[in-house]
């Protein structure tokens, strides 16, 4: 019983009843132009939405919206904001329906695959766009790894709004205590652990550990597994060979998720249920002397005095520990797409261009804490002192991600792979099984799940 | 030739009779047009928000899930419950679930209704305890688990400290396997014995008063009031409630979601979470309708099995 063809008669429909719609536009050219809007008339403004992540969306409407604005007063944007775990989900059902509500689609990583697959996005260096796009759009100013993540297949479906990338956040006075000498991005995995014996310790002196030398990802869930990655790609590992089939389960990757169960040795109580927001808050606190998370919290961490404990002066960041190959980082890129239905293709451009674009990063900066893409705006002055340094290490990251490939898998099966890393990682972890079994079973997994 | 005469009777003497019958007729399709008018409503409601989506479940988990179109595309037969079954990780959530299930449920019965037997007696401020009961049961399960997250937690919650005084820990609530489903249980259990004592409380309190009376002039003892008398009168109650709860903690979810993400490793990964995630992170629709109808299937099997047992245990006391 195919259905198959079902589908192709609803899609001939489809096409007829679009076939139709386009004679009665051709038809009538005002309403046409009504329809497309353009940027908008103070009289007749355009509204784009924007589906996105909860966690920044509202942000983003409040601080960088009436920035947009000074430049295009009569395009309104409106963020919809919705929970990362269902973001993907509701972006490929709004995508999937004949009338998409969404005009702009911001993304992770690694969902451009699935969302290209479908044909949800549209092609931005094609001639369409391209046709929209000001001269001064400079698309090699880019760093390449920022890039690639809005690319598949050949084809750039997204550009990168909010860079993010795994770093080392590192407490200095808590080193200064435990009269280490500042960790450098040098430093080797043999090096740290040597340090986090002695970071581990009673500073009160009522008998008991109350600081300890690491905090990050150990929780059950889809990004824990980013940290053995890092630790893989910098022994040398890689997560797929060449032909796209499951290259971890070896030595190199077994040793890598030994040196991730190893950090829980040196973590505070109950880090085996910490994730983001839990290591977060004892770095914050100043429990930790280092903390492994996106680069994106530094503003939160060490510059905002509403929600951390910490000053500038305190926090360092720098890339993760070499391996035997290099350095370590994972690439967490926040790319925004044009819907391929969008009927306000104009005003949708000239926000991502305008976001994209050297003042639109600097703006996203110094408001959001969003880091760049661009090669010019993190080698140019910053918009804020603090952000010297972290453009810096941010630039090394991006080299160190390209170099190691240090990013999830490519593919439109990429979140089915992920969660199965999430599942045998966290028994790894949990000492549920051996790292090896982990890393055999979800080998075996990911290559059934990959077909 | 009477039933002739009757009928010519009929024609001429019956006339009104005639009138009577269509009457009636008429009176029978407006009594039937305005039970339907009544129940077609309801029927449409039904198909539309229960049947639709169930049936939809078994199309799509018995075909190939197309992303491009978002729904189903081809028919595979029982490949996705042969890809399942063959998933141990499907089969760890039903033995998570299932330990979770044996633990919470006699727990959370024996404690509402013991509770219930204990706030039984006259007292001042009887009203107000059982107000406040329904509390947890008002919090949303992701507010709960999120509330206890922070109270277990290791490192900032309040639990450990408290269990420090009587020289208990400190405990790994979030990171010891068996710990983790403790604590799961536990937060089920305040939040849902209230309702096992709401229930409980109003049984008790339609008992026969002159059983107890019998029993207190024939010398028995609290203990023995509470064996002999009370729970046997109970019993239908007690296994009706166990089925309602059983209906509920079946579903188990969010509490998990918001407390324990499923660990540490794979510790309580509930059969639903592990669907949830299957569906809605790994965009693996077909496969996670096909756990959710075995799901349903077991529940619904289990809970036939547990209907009869409660009408026996009704006949036997």
């Amino acid at each position: 019983m195919k259905r198959k063809n079902i589908g192709k008669m609803t899609r001939r429909r489809d096409l007829l009843a679009g076939m139709a719609g386009s004679l009665v536009m051709a038809a009538m050219p005002l309403v046409s132009a009504q329809a497309q809007e353009g940027l908008g008339t103070s009289d007749n403004p355009t509204e784009i939405r924007i589906i996105a992540n909860e966690a920044f969306a509202n942000t983003w409407q409040t601080l960088l919206v009436p920035e947009f604005n000074k430049a295009f007063p009569n395009v309104r944007v409106v963020f919809d904001g919705v929970p990362y775990t269902e973001l993907l989900a509701k972006m490929m059902l709004d995508s999937t329906s004949p009338d998409p509500e969404y005009d702009v689609l911001l993304v992770d990583d690694p969902w451009v695959p699935q969302l290209a697959e479908i044909g949800a996005l549209m092609d931005l260096k094609g001639d369409k766009v391209a046709a929209l796009t000001e001269e001064g759009y400079d698309w090699d100013d880019f760093n390449a790894a920022p890039l690639a993540a809005g690319e598949w297949n050949g084809v750039q479906y997204a550009v990168p709004v909010r860079s993010n990338m795994l770093l080392r956040f590192y407490n200095r006075t808590l080193y200064k205590e435990a009269g280490l000498p500042e960790p450098t991005p040098a430093q080797t995995w043999n090096e740290f652990f040597a340090d986090a014996g002695k970071l581990v310790r009673d500073s009160s002196g009522d008998g008991k550990d109350d600081r300890w030398a690491i905090d990050t990802y150990f929780v059950r869930e889809s990004l824990t597994p980013t940290i053995w990655q890092s630790i893989l790609n910098a022994n040398g590992g890689s997560l797929l060979d060449d032909a796209g089939a499951p290259a971890f389960a070896n030595d190199t990757g077994v040793a890598s998720l030994e040196i991730h169960k190893r950090l829980l040795d040196y973590a505070p109580p109950g880090a085996l249920g910490h994730g983001f927001s839990e290591s977060l808050q004892a770095f914050r606190q100043g429990l930790v002397a280092n903390m492994f998370n996106w680069g994106s919290v530094y503003k939160s961490t060490a510059v905002d005095p509403k929600s951390t404990t910490l000053t500038v002066d305190e926090v360092g960041i720098q890339v993760l520990p070499v391996g035997s190959a290099q350095a370590g980082t994972h690439r967490g890129i926040w790319i925004a797409g044009i819907s391929s239905k969008t009927k306000k293709l104009e005003a949708s451009w000239a926000f991502l261009q305008w976001l994209t674009s050297k003042q639109g990063e600097s703006v996203n900066a110094s408001l959001v804490g969003s880091f760049p893409a661009r090669k010019s705006t993190l080698n140019g002055e910053p918009a804020e002192p603090w952000l010297g340094p972290v453009y810096e290490t941010l630039q090394q990251a991006y080299e160190v991600a390209a170099k190691g490939k240090m990013w999830r898998i490519r593919s439109p099966k990429s979140d089915a792979a992920q969660q199965i890393l999430a599942d045998e990682v966290a028994r790894g972890l949990a000492g549920q099984v051996s790292a090896k079994e982990a890393l055999d079973t979800a080998a075996t997994k990911i290559e059934k799940a990959l077909k | 030739m009477r039933a002739r005469e009757e009928g010519k009777g009929m024609t001429i003497d019956n006339a009104p009779v005639t009138g009577d019958a269509s009457t009636r007729r008429l009176g029978r399709i407006g009594d039937l047009f305005v039970r339907w008018s009544f129940l077609v409503p309801s029927i449409v409601l039904l198909v539309a928000l229960l049947a639709y989506p169930i049936f939809y479940t078994i199309d799509i988990s018995f075909s190939h899930f197309d992303i491009a179109s978002f729904g189903a595309d081809e028919w595979v037969g029982f490949e996705n419950y042969r890809e399942v079954m063959g998933d141990y990780r499907f089969w760890d959530s039903l033995k998570v679930t299932l330990i979770y299930l044996v633990v919470a449920l006699p727990l959370q019965v024996v404690l509402g209704f013991g509770i219930a037997f204990l706030i039984n007696a006259e007292w001042r401020g009887r009203g107000m305890i059982r107000a406040l009961f329904i509390i947890p049961m008002v919090v949303a399960p992701v507010v709960a688990g999120g509330m206890w997250r922070m109270i277990l937690d290791p490192l900032w919650g309040v639990m450990n400290y408290w269990l420090g005084f009587l020289g208990i820990g400190p405990l790994d609530w979030f990171g010891d396997p068996n710990l983790a489903m403790a604590a799961v249980i536990i937060i089920d259990t305040w939040r849902w014995t209230p309702f096992i004592v709401l229930i409980a409380t109003a049984a008790l309190l339609a008992l026969p008063k002159d059983v107890f009376e019998a029993a207190r002039i024939d010398g028995a003892n609290w203990w023995s009031t509470l064996w002999s008398v009370a729970i046997p009168l109970l019993m239908p109650v007690i296994a009706a409630t166990f089925v309602i709860r059983w209906l509920g903690a079946v579903k188990m979810f969010d509490i998990v979601l918001a407390a324990t993400y499923g660990g540490p490793g794979k510790a309580t990964n509930v059969v639903n979470l592990f669907i949830y995630e299957e569906a809605f992170r790994s965009l693996r629709f077909a496969e996670s309708a096909a756990m959710a109808v075995i799901v349903l299937i077991l529940t619904m099997v289990l809970t036939g099995l547990f209907l009869r047992g409660s009408r026996k245990l009704e006949d036997m006391f």
